[in-house]
């Protein structure tokens, strides 16, 4: 069957090795945002701490990493380190690329959510008794929190779309697959228009997610 | 309760606080006025250490803010743990209200109790509501701050600062930033603080209130203490120019 330049019957032939590839697209995103939230979260801390050399430290890592093609991270991390006798797997590589990156961003977008509270929260905390860390999680994390999630959610999509990059790491994620099976059938056309509308059937999912969390959390805000 | 000794403090190159001495003893009402801009909301933040000052030192109920005595004698600056003490026994109100949006107004009074003294939840409940009860806002507990007045923010801001059940209380121009209508409410509840016994230093351009709570006034300007004085001798003959001219300013 055709269906204009398309044929169903090829698309549905080659539809689950390109599922295959999409599973460990989601499988590195998800690890990407798991790892990079927690890599941003401490070097927002840092890069807001009153102390200097964390400071410092933070800015580098956010200066470095945000000014480094991911590729060429990824480069390094799988092919520079084996030279220093550090051997990743490609995956481990690959989650560890996504995830240093992620928190870059993610660092920054922490660090401006965290910075937008009204200085009036920490000093009412402050003025309670509480320390630093019991203001940092009472009072003003909750509230960067709402703040966080639609730059987040941007961040999210950015990873899912830069997943792509770990193909040329031998990561076989939906890119890589789609780029084997043409190589295998010259069928470009179709396999990547596939890859394409999956990528953008996932990103949808993850707008949608976003979305409805954000509805949830504002309710519960009261207001 | 509060000593103030010579106390300077700079931002930069700025001198905001100079030579700035006062003591408050128990039970006293002390009544802050004042310019814009003469240092009395920094002059508050120091006493609880909200910010360091440079020179001079406070003694608040016995113990020096922010310094503690080494067993050779030698002046220290004070463990974290002690400063954090030191603000759990202060309340705290701000002009612009400060609650805790994210929190319910039962929420905003138990907070202090539950992280920082560790108090049961149950039981920081209970206290709380008696807290809005003695504010007048029994009924607002479960209401978000953006769901309340001015007044009645501010007043839940008082109830939190007193479900810490401080020594002292430190209001920055409570009632600035509240309609005119909405003021009443909130000078009655510290009203009926001063009448208990509570101790306070309010900052505050409201004279009605100054000539029936305050046992003192002091008038600021430019960083250091012009005139002090009980209410009656500085609202009808202040002694000194600036004052005059201050007063002659907001009472128009
Ligand atoms: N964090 C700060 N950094 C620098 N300057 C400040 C800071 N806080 C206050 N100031 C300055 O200190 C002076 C006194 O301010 P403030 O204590 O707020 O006065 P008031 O409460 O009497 O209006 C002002 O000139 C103000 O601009
Ligand atoms: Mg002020």
């Amino acid at each position: 069957m055709q269906l204009g330049p398309i044929d169903v019957e090829f698309l549905l032939q080659i539809l689950p090795l390109l599922l295959k590839g999409a599973i460990l697209t989601v499988e590195l995103t998800l690890l990407a945002i798991f790892f990079g939230t927690i890599i941003g979260l401490f070097v927002a801390l840092a890069k807001i701490s009153r102390f200097k050399v964390l400071a410092i430290t933070g800015g580098i890592y956010t200066w470095m990493i945000r000014g480094i093609p991911l590729l060429v991270q990824l480069y390094i991390l799988y092919f520079g380190l084996p030279q220093v006798g550090i051997e990743l797997s490609a995956h481990t590589a690959a989650v560890a690329g996504l995830s240093i990156c992620g928190g870059a961003y993610i660092a920054e977008i922490i660090r401006a959510g965290i910075q937008s509270i009204d200085k009036g929260q920490m000093e009412a905390a402050l003025s309670l008794g509480m320390s630093y860390a019991q203001a940092f999680r009472r009072v003003i994390l909750p509230q960067a929190y709402r703040r966080l999630l639609p730059p987040m959610g941007n961040e999210f999509i950015t990873l899912m779309k830069d997943s792509s990059l770990v193909s040329i790491i031998t990561m076989t994620e939906l890119l890589r697959q789609g780029k084997l099976l043409s190589n295998s059938t010259f069928r470009s056309m179709e396999i990547f228009l596939t890859v394409a509308a999956i990528y953008l059937f996932l990103t949808t999912i993850f707008i949608c997610l976003i979305g409805r969390l954000e509805k949830r959390l504002a309710i519960s805000d009261g207001d | 309760m509060i000593q103030a000794h010579n106390i300077n403090k700079w931002f930069g190159s700025l001198h905001v606080l100079k030579d700035v001495s006062l003591t408050v003893n128990p039970g006293e009402v002390v009544v802050i006025i004042g310019p814009s801009g003469s240092g009395k909301s920094t002059f508050l933040r120091c006493l609880n250490y909200l910010e360091p000052i440079n020179d001079g030192y406070i003694v608040v109920d016995g113990r020096q803010v922010g310094k503690k005595k080494t067993a050779g004698g030698r002046l220290v600056d004070d463990s974290r743990k002690n400063i954090y003490r030191l603000r759990s026994t202060i309340g705290m109100v701000f002009q612009q209200f400060n609650l805790f949006p994210h929190q319910t107004a039962l929420e905003n009074v138990m907070e202090g109790p539950v992280t920082v003294c560790k108090t049961a939840v149950s039981e920081a409940r209970k206290k709380a509501e008696l807290m809005l009860e003695k504010v007048g806002l029994a009924d607002k507990a479960d209401a978000y701050p953006i769901q309340l007045s001015g007044g009645q923010k501010q007043r839940v801001a008082i109830a939190r600062a007193l479900a810490m059940q401080p020594k002292a209380m430190l209001f920055d121009e409570p009632t600035s930033a509240l309609d005119p209508e909405l003021v009443g409410g909130v000078l009655a509840v510290i009203k009926d603080l001063a009448r208990e016994g509570m101790t306070m230093v309010v900052v505050s351009h409201e004279m009605g209130f100054a000539r029936e709570v305050a046992d003192r006034v002091i008038f600021m300007d430019n960083g250091s203490i012009v005139e002090e004085s009980s209410p009656q001798q500085i609202f009808t003959s202040p002694q000194h120019p600036r004052t005059r001219e201050f007063l002659s300013k907001i009472l128009g």
